[in-house]
């Protein structure tokens, strides 16, 4: 063992890539609670296995870490394991940077994993046979609510999107100067994929080509449109990517909003910083209930010494298992990734104790799968998102702008 | 003077040489060679020809990040430069409290860019914000500064102007220490009022600075970057993507390498332009002052 560590340690260093102790190098996204429940397993990772001890390395927010990943894996740097976000994947594996993860200890055969987290099932449309991601970091947006406001106007939380109309509108009090709001959603693709699924529409044909969601794209919009300037009951909150997330985090939690739609990431923060009952709910339906997921998969980038791979094999395997799982998801929010870690949580009673983290997991059942499309990132980055800032912000036509869309998704193939 | 061996001046001047070479000459021709190929730094890079300069400009995205910083510098020159003037002359003054007041503007110059980013981030708050509060204390109308497509390039400017105005100050300062007081007192005695003085002895004598500082300022505005990517990160629908910001965006967001060097290179181009607008500009004001 010691020979082996050695070995790994030296391999490290001629590759300068090591961790900032000369661990075997983890990257890893995100601050706050969920950077303490992943620091506390890799602590507990590196005492079970210290023949493979893992360096974890803080990178910024999932895009700042792809980045660098990126940057690294071009200067043959890469790290031994990272997490990126699943959306990502198709592009990496068709770049041929990923290694199967099939092959390394402790990962071959069924891991147990909740189908529509995993690989196989949060992709369709030509997923590959092999393993390239273990899930990790995963959700689906929900519905928070003020405890407080929904007892002050006596509601339940919204089950359509007429409900949630109406549940603003009677949450929503105050002048220009001090006002509630009665709804508030980041304008970001991943709620627009889920407000197209409820009405009714995919991402994809069942060629594979990029329709976003044909009419029930536009009505996803059009409902953004409809809540922001007919009906006044929400402000789409400043900022970009995960920023507009944050302002309106904080938004809520100083009860200038009565119900937002956010990651199930945020439902211990949330819970331990708000002044108010929390409440979660599914988000509500249109014509079908519909949720993509969210977050991430650990990776193991190409080109590092079988050293690594084998700490990562090792890492991954301890990783997924369910106790380990749970241990994080319970901590975070995010949801247990094993089938056995969420019969072990509604053995122990947890979901009667904590039923805001009941709500992702029964959600699973209305999972919409993403394509597994090269182009997938860039469908979302570059084409799409922009587009639905422009369409809410300056209130510009929805059907013109998925039709440019779509025009654009067709210029760049 | 003359070197004791022909080579010694070619020695002098080889580090200098190499560091630009290496540093500016090489990565200026590696972003022509990228801009004309397709690459995402892990697969190989395809040759496209202009395609990446077709698709930027069809898209909208050239003349967006164009216009936007043309724009923002424009106000960024003239706001910092005007107000660094105006606080200089008034400031000009000895004693303990004009002394602290100088240090006090030029503070926010030294303090870092997030710093100033988040603390302008919490007084443009579009509820809570104390510009907000502030304007409707007044009844004045008010808008989210940064959630507005049309106002958050002009926030964002407001921020830069009020961070980089103590620079313009201290050397318009410095400027104005400069100028004989007997120039002053001889346009007194020949009757000349403060705004007589102001605009025949202060303001010509001033010339030079005040285009030290506007390239200076024109230079701090078209790098800005700390600032939109802590405020906006260049949004909302892109309002804020400025040419650095755009080259940012394509190159680590949207693994555009080809696209990104396309950049890279018509904003050289642009810059080149701007420099030798300016040397023209120069040159026809030290031709006029020969005549004179």
């Amino acid at each position: 063992m010691k020979r082996r560590a050695l070995l790994a340690a030296g391999a490290a260093g001629l590759l300068g890539c090591a961790g900032g102790d000369g661990g075997v190098p983890l990257w890893f996204s995100y601050g706050g609670k969920n950077r303490e429940a992943l620091l506390a397993l890799v602590a507990a990772f590196n005492a079970e296995f210290p023949a493979h001890r893992l360096s974890p390395v803080y990178q910024g927010d999932y895009f700042e870490l792809l980045a660098k990943l990126r940057t690294s894996l071009h200067a043959g740097r890469a790290p031994a394991v990272t997490h990126v976000i699943a959306e990502v994947m198709p592009y990496l594996v068709s770049a041929d940077v990923l290694e199967p993860l099939d092959g390394l200890p402790g990962l071959g055969g069924d891991l147990g994993f909740v189908e529509p987290l995993a690989q196989a099932g949060a992709f369709t449309n030509g997923a590959p046979d092999r393993l390239y991601g273990v899930p990790f970091n995963r959700s689906t947006p929900i519905a928070y609510y003020n405890g407080d406001v929904l007892r002050e106007i006596g509601r339940e939380p919204a089950a359509t999107w007429d409900d949630l109309v109406s549940f603003a509108a009677a949450a929503q009090k105050g002048d220009e100067a001090s006002r509630r709001w009665g709804f508030s959603v980041p304008v970001d693709w991943w709620f627009w994929v889920a407000m197209l699924g409820q009405a009714g529409g995919s991402l994809v044909d069942a060629s594979g080509a990029f329709t976003l969601g044909g009419d029930a794209g536009v009505r996803a919009l059009a409902f953004l449109q409809e809540l922001v300037y007919e009906r006044r009951l929400m402000r789409p909150p400043p900022g970009r990517d995960y920023n507009a997330w944050q302002v309106q985090n904080a938004e809520f939690l100083a009860g200038r909003v009565a119900t937002i739609w956010t990651s199930t990431a945020f439902v211990r923060y949330l819970e331990d910083n708000a002044k108010f009952p929390v409440v979660c709910a599914p988000l509500p339906r249109l014509e079908r209930a519909a949720v993509p997921t969210g977050g991430t998969m650990f990776v193991v980038p190409k080109g590092g010494p079988p050293a690594w791979h084998e700490a990562a094999g090792h890492f991954l395997a301890f990783m997924s298992r369910p106790d380990r799982s749970n241990e994080f998801a319970t901590k975070t929010g995010y949801i247990p990734v094993t089938r056995a870690g969420i019969t072990l949580l509604e053995q122990a009673g947890y979901y009667e104790k904590k039923p805001n983290d009941r709500v992702a997991v029964d959600q699973l059942a209305n999972v919409m799968p993403w394509p597994w499309h090269r182009e997938l990132f860039r469908v979302q980055r570059e084409v799409v998102q922009a587009r639905l800032e422009s369409a809410v912000l300056e209130r510009r036509d929805a059907r013109e702008i998925l039709d440019a869309a779509r025009a654009a998704i067709e210029r760049a193939r | 003077m003359r070197p004791r061996a022909a080579m010694h001046p070619y020695l002098m001047v080889a580090p200098t040489v190499l560091v630009l070479a290496l540093f500016f000459v090489y990565p200026l021709f590696a972003a022509a060679y990228e801009s004309v190929h397709a690459w995402d730094l892990l697969t190989p890079r395809r040759y496209v020809g202009l395609e990446n300069y077709r698709e930027l400009s069809q898209s909208g995205a050239l003349w967006g990040a164009f216009s936007r910083t043309l724009g923002f510098g424009a106000v960024v020159v003239v706001f910092s430069v005007g107000l660094g003037l105006l606080l200089a002359i008034s400031l000009n003054r000895p004693g303990r409290l004009y002394e602290l007041l100088r240090g006090a503007i030029f503070s926010a110059y030294v303090v870092s860019w997030v710093a100033v980013a988040l603390l302008w981030m919490w007084i443009l708050d579009a509820d809570a914000g104390l510009l907000t509060r502030s304007l409707r204390g007044l009844a004045l109308p008010t808008t989210s500064w940064l959630g507005n497509p049309d106002a958050a390039l002009w926030s964002i400017a407001g921020v830069t102007v009020w961070k980089i105005t103590g620079y313009a100050m201290v050397v318009f300062l410095a400027g104005l220490q400069s100028i004989p007081r007997s120039l002053h007192e001889a346009a007194a005695l020949d009757g000349a009022g403060p705004l007589a003085r102001f605009r025949y002895v202060t303001w010509p004598a001033l010339r030079p600075t005040t285009a030290f500082v506007a390239t200076t300022s024109l230079i701090m505005s078209f790098q800005a970057f700390d600032v939109i990517r802590v405020m906006t990160q260049g949004g909302p629908v892109r309002s804020t993507t400025l040419f650095v910001y755009a080259i940012y965006e394509e190159v680590f967001m949207n693994l555009r390498v080809g696209r990104a060097s396309a950049l890279v290179v018509v904003f050289f181009g642009v810059l080149v332009v701007l420099t030798l607008l300016n040397l023209w500009a120069l040159g026809v004001s030290q031709a006029r002052r020969a005549r004179a």
